[in-house]
C-alpha cells in the first residue's frame, strides 16, 4: 500500500484504449492507484512492491505464462489476467483472478480485491524464514548438484527441486548458484573446505 | 500516469535535459561529448559529433523514462552502426570507469572481513568480473562482427549466426550483481557495517540500473533493427 492507504496498481496492456479505460474505473475508486501503465511487461520493474498487477496474458511469451509469479520477480502482488479472448484453463489458473474486457466496473473492482483477498489468506509460502525441507535442498545446491541429482537423493519429482529452490530463491534474494553457495557458507550451512 | 508526453525533444538545450536527469551525464561522457557546450541544443550538439540525434534522444529517454517505448520505425539502417559504436563505447564505460569502482570499494570493504567471508566475496566478485567481461567478449567479437558483416552485405556469413542466438544467449548478468547485493544488505554481519558498505551499494545499484538500460537498448533498438535487416537479406 501507499502513504495513503490505497492499493499499488500496476496496469500491463498494450492497447491504449483499454488501457484507458481499466485506468479510468480503477482512478474512480479511492481504494486503489494506478502506479504505473506499461505496453510491454519487460519493462517492469519488481522494486515497485505493487499490491496488484493486471496483465493482459497475450504479452507474456507463451513458454513463460505458467510461472507468472517469477515472471514478475517472485512478487508478492496479486496477479490478475485482463483477458481479450478466450485462454487455456491452465494458463488462467496462474492468476489470483481473470477480468474479461466485457465485464463491468463493478465487477472488474469485485475481482481485483477477491484477488488481494486471495493473496492475504494465501501467502505463497512463509516469507522469512527457510523450511528445514529447503535448507537440506540448498545445501545440496551449494554443494553443486544438479536438480536431477537433488529429485534423486530426496526421492523426489525435479518439479518439486525447481519449486523449492524458486522459493528459496524468493525468500533470500538470491538466484545465482554462487549467490546461494555464499550464503550456505556464511550460514555454516556447508563447510568452505567442502570446495577446495 | 502517463510519461508519454514528458519526453526529450531535438529543440531542448542539452543543459535542460541533465537538470531534468543528472543520470543522463554517463551518456554524455561514454559518447565523448566534452563539457563546456554552453546553450547547445541537442540537435546542435549531435551535429557537432556526428551523432544521430533521433538515437540520441531515444538513448536519453529510455534512461530517464520507465514507460518510454522508443519507436523503432524511425531509424534505419545507418544507425545500426551508431547503435552498436554506442553499446561499445558503453562496454568501456562500464570495464574502465565502472567496476573498476565497484572492485576498489569491494575490496576495501572486504579488508575489515574476517578471513572466510573475504574470501567467499572476493571470489564471488572476481567469478562475476569475468563473466560480465567474457559476455561483452561475446557481443564485441561474434554478435556486432556479425551485424556489420550483414550491413556490408556479406551473405556468406548467413546462415551461420542469427540474431535470434544473441537474444537466446543474452544471459541476464545482472542476476549476480543483485545477489552481491543482497548478501551486503541482508547476510554479511552486522558488526561490519560501515560508510564502506553503503558507499559500494550506491554504486552497484548505479551500474545495476544502468546495464537495465544498456540491455533494453539491445532488445528494444539493436535486435528489431538487425531483425529487419535479416529479412532483407532472405
Amino acid at each position: 500500500m501507499n502513504r495513503e492507504g490505497k492499493y499499488k496498481v500496476v496496469l500491463i496492456e498494450p492497447s491504449e484504449i483499454v488501457a484507458s479505460g481499466i485506468s479510468a474505473i480503477i482512478g474512480k475508486n479511492p481504494e486503489f492507484t494506478i502506479v504505473q501503465t506499461l505496453a510491454d511487461p519487460s519493462y517492469y520493474n519488481s522494486n515497485d512492491n505493487a499490491d496488484v498487477i493486471i496483465v493482459n496474458p497475450a504479452v507474456i511469451d507463451f513458454n513463460e505464462r505458467f510461472d507468472m509469479r517469477s515472471y514478475f520477480g517472485g512478487s508478492e502482488a496479486a496477479i490478475v489476467a485482463l483477458t481479450h479472448s478466450n485462454y487455456e484453463e491452465s494458463v488462467l489458473r496462474q492468476y489470483d483472478e481473470c477480468i474479461g474486457i466485457y465485464d463491468n466496473a463493478s465487477r472488474i473492482i469485485q475481482k481485483i480485491r477477491n484477488a488481494i483477498e486471495e493473496c492475504i489468506q494465501n501467502p505463497r509460502s512463509d516469507i522469512n524464514e527457510l523450511s528445514a525441507r529447503e535448507r537440506d535442498i540448498l545445501k545440496a545446491v551449494a554443494k553443486g548438484m544438479t536438480n536431477k541429482e537433488i529429485a534423486d537423493e530426496f526421492n523426489i519429482s525435479i518439479y518439486t527441486v525447481i519449486s523449492h529452490r524458486r522459493n528459496i530463491s524468493q525468500k533470500l534474494g538470491i538466484n545465482s548458484i554462487p549467490g546461494l553457495t555464499v550464503y550456505a557458507i556464511m550460514n555454516k550451512l556447508v563447510d568452505m573446505s567442502d570446495f577446495g | 500516469m502517463s510519461d508519454k508526453t514528458r519526453i526529450y525533444t531535438k529543440r531542448m538545450k542539452v543543459s535542460d535535459l541533465l537538470a531534468c536527469d543528472s543520470s543522463l551525464l554517463s551518456i554524455l561522457q561514454r559518447l565523448d561529448i566534452r563539457l563546456g557546450f554552453g546553450e547547445a541544443t541537442v540537435a546542435e550538439l549531435c551535429t557537432r559529433y556526428g551523432i544521430s540525434a533521433d538515437l540520441f534522444l531515444m538513448i536519453c529517454n529510455i534512461y530517464s523514462f520507465r514507460e518510454y517505448v522508443p519507436q523503432v520505425e524511425s531509424l534505419g539502417k545507418s544507425d545500426i552502426k551508431n547503435i552498436t559504436t554506442y553499446l561499445r563505447a558503453s562496454h568501456r564505460y562500464y570495464t574502465g570507469v565502472c567496476f573498476p569502482a565497484i572492485h576498489e570499494s569491494i575490496h576495501r570493504m572486504v579488508n575489515e572481513l574476517d578471513e572466510m567471508s573475504r574470501k567467499l566475496i572476493d571470489k564471488f566478485y572476481d567469478d562475476y568480473d569475468n563473466e560480465v567481461n567474457s559476455h561483452f567478449m561475446y557481443e564485441e567479437d561474434v554478435v556486432f562482427p556479425y551485424i556489420e558483416s550483414l550491413m556490408a552485405d556479406k551473405c556468406m556469413e548467413r546462415g551461420k549466426y542469427s540474431i535470434s542466438q544473441f537474444e537466446h544467449n543474452h544471459s541476464n548478468i545482472n542476476e549476480k550483481l543483485n545477489d552481491l547485493k543482497n548478501i551486503i544488505i541482508k547476510y554479511l554481519t552486522e558488526e561490519y557495517s560501515s560508510p564502506l558498505r553503503f558507499e559500494l551499494l550506491n554504486d552497484i545499484y548505479s551500474v545495476e540500473n544502468d546495464l537495465r538500460k544498456h540491455s533494453l537498448i539491445e532488445n528494444k533498438l539493436l535486435i528489431p533493427l538487425v531483425e529487419k535487416l535479416e529479412k532483407c537479406h532472405e
